[in-house]
């Protein structure tokens, strides 16, 4: 039982005995965090914002977008160092932060920052611009004439939710594109954008001012109006409700880019289930389930499972529960807060009551259990679980059968972890596509997305350039301007 | 005091002797540990043999008449089930009446509770009341801010406040809530006058009522000192029925509006599913303690374990009721609570978490649903 001190927030240009502080507090598996956040007035983050746009415009949109992949390489080469500080305190901090089991959370994490390597990185540039020299300077361009892609002077990223990590997402998409930075933590978890902000400036004190991060509690309309008034994009996550709410909030003029909750679900289809095939594929799926208890918006909540295999889909439900109390030995849920467990136990209640009124429903797993597998013996629409590693699997006769049960969430679908031949992979593509889904994953994978995926279907970084062209009548008419005409 | 009796005629298939013991039983001045288990394991013992229902909860949970040895281990009926079941020992049809549920949570399912006969409900009710609101006084002038029996026929509140304004209700007594809302011309002018005679008023009511009272006051540049014994009863809080405002500021306004002293302000925590009320001893101060007379025990629990929480936790509060004969004695709520000396807090509703992180969870859902 200890009590840990930390500091959250990043602010170039400030001092500590300038700002207001907050604390936040944590606590995790009988130890307490403190994190102190910074607030600052509406007018320090309209100067801060000042700081940053200026500074990034001398200092990051300088440099080659090759030399900028160089300095996060070298920022997240330290972070995978096991023996670096800065590594080591995030695997301290995270765990109690997030809740999260400390294990999950560093190989989690060893994961998702390899995919921010230098190869990836280029990968993930590649994947936007044909030809990413595009960023640097003007480019000659399909049509005709040159074209040249800048970033935003300022933008601002509201980040949300305690997924560890997911910040660096779009700030990582920000400095690719030579933007000035200034992102938001979340109360949840404020520690990982402001231990990567810190690095960064230690790896490369050039780009020191070029960012900064900040904290307010969501929804604070002054310091979101002053903020959003100095940006030409903002980025905001969490649910409709504050994105619509910080929606209201951003000039006209200024671009408004939403990532909302999303919902997702696994298919295992009969070609997966024969008796070998159905263990490991209930042994990774239960591995999706449990990946941050399923907070990630690609999280599965729903298992679809085919009829017509070996193994029937009820008895996949049962692999599916063995395999979740096996990683609960191994990575156990993180204790829940009251609100989270009542949720749960709601969810377990409404599905225990379906299995009076639904021939062959029922629900797997003691009620004092931390996960939870209810069986559907007919497939429904897709709905949310309690997430908490709680999972319906519905019997399915056929994966197409799929389609028209998630129509109704066309608007919130994002990741499908899918278990088919080839065949079946491409046709079913296709309908889950149209479905809007946007996102299809193996088994086993659906909590990490390769480097450079399209985030709910967008460009990460397209999304965030303004394209300017000179056009060929411009070069021609040019031609007969110059000093060296005949 | 009002004088319950049980009806001549009762649906087959209740007990008599069973509703007879218990009317009795909450006669009483109070009532130890034992008593009351006795009471509790009686009832489970004829709702397991009567309504399968419950029956096969309890069978999934593994509990029986033969195991279950005290009223702490009788099956908690999550108060959804009153939507999903039906939970009554005598066939629906033949009861005298059934409460709902306003349906104000889950799109348009509506939980149901049956009576076969009112008398333990109205037994329970009164007795109850009398000892917490009227503190002894026989009869108050009330002013009621709710819709009367008659507009809603299935509302478990319309029906106490009606008992309430029948069996306690002195001459002037009337209802200010009607089909085109409340009608606080008529309030401010009997507000006026009783601050003028100086007859005590009590004001009984939902929650948002009291809001909707004070906007109208205050628009009307009003306020008013309410003769000494004045009092108020709300309950239910806002249910987005009204703009929400801490519970601290609505009884400060409600205190120096109505010139009514805070601990003469009292909260009614009651619910659809139960037939017994609890009430504060005023609110001074917030949260106030609740507690309930002798035939009701409550406790604080880990809502998935289920286990029973030591005094100071939060938790979910588990209510065994006995007035609920028919239905099921003992219901796991969606309130969060804590135990304390003399009763317990309500911290308010556990309901609705949002989710951590970026997975839709399911409140978000169904308010995309409802939109």
């Amino acid at each position: 039982m200890s009590t840990f001190k930390a500091v959250a927030g990043y602010l170039p240009g400030l001092k500590a005995e300038e700002l207001q502080w907050q604390t936040l507090n944590f606590s995790s598996r009988g130890d307490t965090l403190e994190v102190a956040v910074p607030v600052l007035s509406p007018a320090q983050l309209v100067a801060l914002a000042e700081r940053v746009r200026v500074a990034s415009r001398r200092a990051l949109k300088t440099m080659s977008v090759s030399q900028i992949i160089a300095v996060v390489d070298r920022v997240i080469a330290r972070l995978l160092d096991p023996g670096d500080p800065y590594r080591q305190e995030a695997e301290k901090l995270l765990p109690l932060v997030t809740g999260y089991d400390p294990e999950m959370v560093r190989l989690g994490f060893t994961g998702y920052l390899k995919t921010f390597r230098a190869p990836q990185l280029q990968r993930f540039v590649a994947e936007d611009f044909a030809n990413p020299k595009i960023l640097d300077e003007f480019q000659p361009i399909q049509k005709g004439g040159m074209a040249r892609a800048f970033g935003p002077e300022l933008m601002v990223h509201i980040w949300a939710g305690n997924v560890p990590g997911l910040p660096l997402w779009s700030l990582i998409s920000g400095l690719l594109v030579k933007a000035g930075n200034v992102g938001k933590v979340s109360s949840a978890e404020p520690l990982m954008a402001s231990l990567f902000a810190r690095l960064l400036a230690e790896v490369e004190p050039q780009l020191a001012d070029s960012l900064a991060v900040v904290w307010w509690k969501g929804g604070d309309a002054a310091r979101e109006q002053a903020l959003f008034g100095q940006a030409d994009l903002v980025a905001a996550y969490g649910g409709n409700d504050s994105l619509a709410q910080v929606r209201g909030r951003v000039p006209i003029t200024t671009r408004f880019l939403p990532y909302g909750h999303k919902l997702s679900f696994g298919m295992v289809g009969r070609a997966a289930l024969d008796a070998r095939r159905a263990v490991s594929t209930a042994r990774l799926a239960a591995y999706d389930v449990c990946r941050y208890d399923q907070q990630g918006c690609y999280s599965p909540q729903v298992f679809y499972v085919e009829r017509g295999g070996k193994v029937a889909p009820q008895e996949f439900a049962q692999y599916l529960a063995h395999e979740l109390a096996a990683l609960e030995h191994k990575y156990p849920r993180r204790i829940l807060p009251l609100e989270e467990a009542a949720g749960v136990a709601g969810w377990r209640q409404t599905q225990e009551l379906k299995t009076f009124s639904q021939t062959g429903a029922s629900l797997i797993g003691e009620a004092g259990a931390a996960w939870s597998v209810a069986y559907a013996d007919a497939a429904q629409p897709l709905a949310p679980c309690a997430l908490n590693r709680s999972i319906q699997v519905m019997a399915v006769d056929s994966l197409e059968d799929v389609v028209p049960q998630i129509a109704g969430q066309r608007a919130f679908l994002q990741t499908v972890g899918l278990a088919a031949a080839p065949k079946e992979l491409f046709r079913l593509a296709e309908a889950l596509g149209q479905a809007g889904v946007t996102r299809i994953s193996a088994i086993g994978a659906m909590t990490a997305p390769e480097a450079g995926w399209h985030h709910d279907g967008r460009f990460n970084l397209l999304d965030l350039v303004r394209l300017v062209e000179i056009e060929q009548s411009a070069e021609n008419a040019a031609e007969s301007f110059a000093p060296y005409q005949d | 005091m009002a004088n319950v009796k049980v009806p001549e005629s009762l649906p087959q298939g209740l007990a008599t002797e069973l509703v007879e013991a218990l009317l009795a039983f909450m006669a009483q001045q109070d009532s130890t540990e034992d008593e009351f288990n006795l009471h509790a394991l009686r009832l489970f013992a004829h709702q397991f043999q009567h309504n399968t229902a419950f029956q096969r909860i309890c069978q999934l949970r593994g509990k029986t008449p033969r195991t279950v040895r005290s009223w702490r281990d009788i099956p908690a009926v999550t108060i959804n089930a009153f939507k999903e079941l039906s939970l009554s020992c005598v066939p629906p049809e033949d009861c005298e009446r059934v409460f709902m549920t306003s349906g104000t949570t889950r799109g348009d399912v509506r939980g149901r509770h049956y009576h076969p006969t009112l008398a333990v409900y109205d037994a329970s009710m009164t007795r109850n009341f009398s000892q917490r609101f009227m503190q002894g006084a026989d009869r108050i002038r009330m002013g009621i801010l709710f819709p009367d029996e008659v507009v809603m026929p299935n509302s478990s509140l319309a029906h106490y406040l009606a008992l309430a304004m029948r069996e306690f209700g002195a001459t002037g007594s009337d209802y200010f809530l009607g089909p085109q809302g409340l009608d606080s011309a008529r309030l401010s002018e009997v507000l006026a006058q009783v601050q003028q005679t100086g007859e005590p008023l009590a004001l009984l009511g939902a929650t948002y009522s009291f809001v909707h009272l004070m906007d109208e006051l205050q628009q009307r540049g009003q306020s008013f000192k309410l003769p000494k014994g004045s009092r108020v009863l709300d309950t239910g809080g806002f249910k987005g029925q009204s703009r929400e405002l801490p519970m601290e500021d609505f009884y400060a306004q409600l205190s120096s509006m109505l010139g009514i002293a805070r601990s003469q302000c009292l909260n009614m925590y009651g619910m659809t599913e139960l037939s017994t009320q609890f009430y504060d001893a005023g609110n001074a101060t917030l949260p106030s303690v609740k507690s309930g007379p002798h035939w009701i025990r409550s406790r604080v629990v880990d809502p998935l374990s289920g286990k029973e929480l030591a005094p100071g936790e939060r938790g979910i509060l588990v209510h065994c009721d006995l007035g609920n004969f028919n239905s099921v004695t003992t219901i796991l709520t969606e309130d969060v609570g804590v135990a304390v000396e003399g009763g317990f807090l309500l911290l308010g509703r556990a309901a609705g978490a949002q989710a951590k992180g970026c997975s839709l969870a399911v409140e978000d859902f169904l308010q995309a649903a409802r939109a």
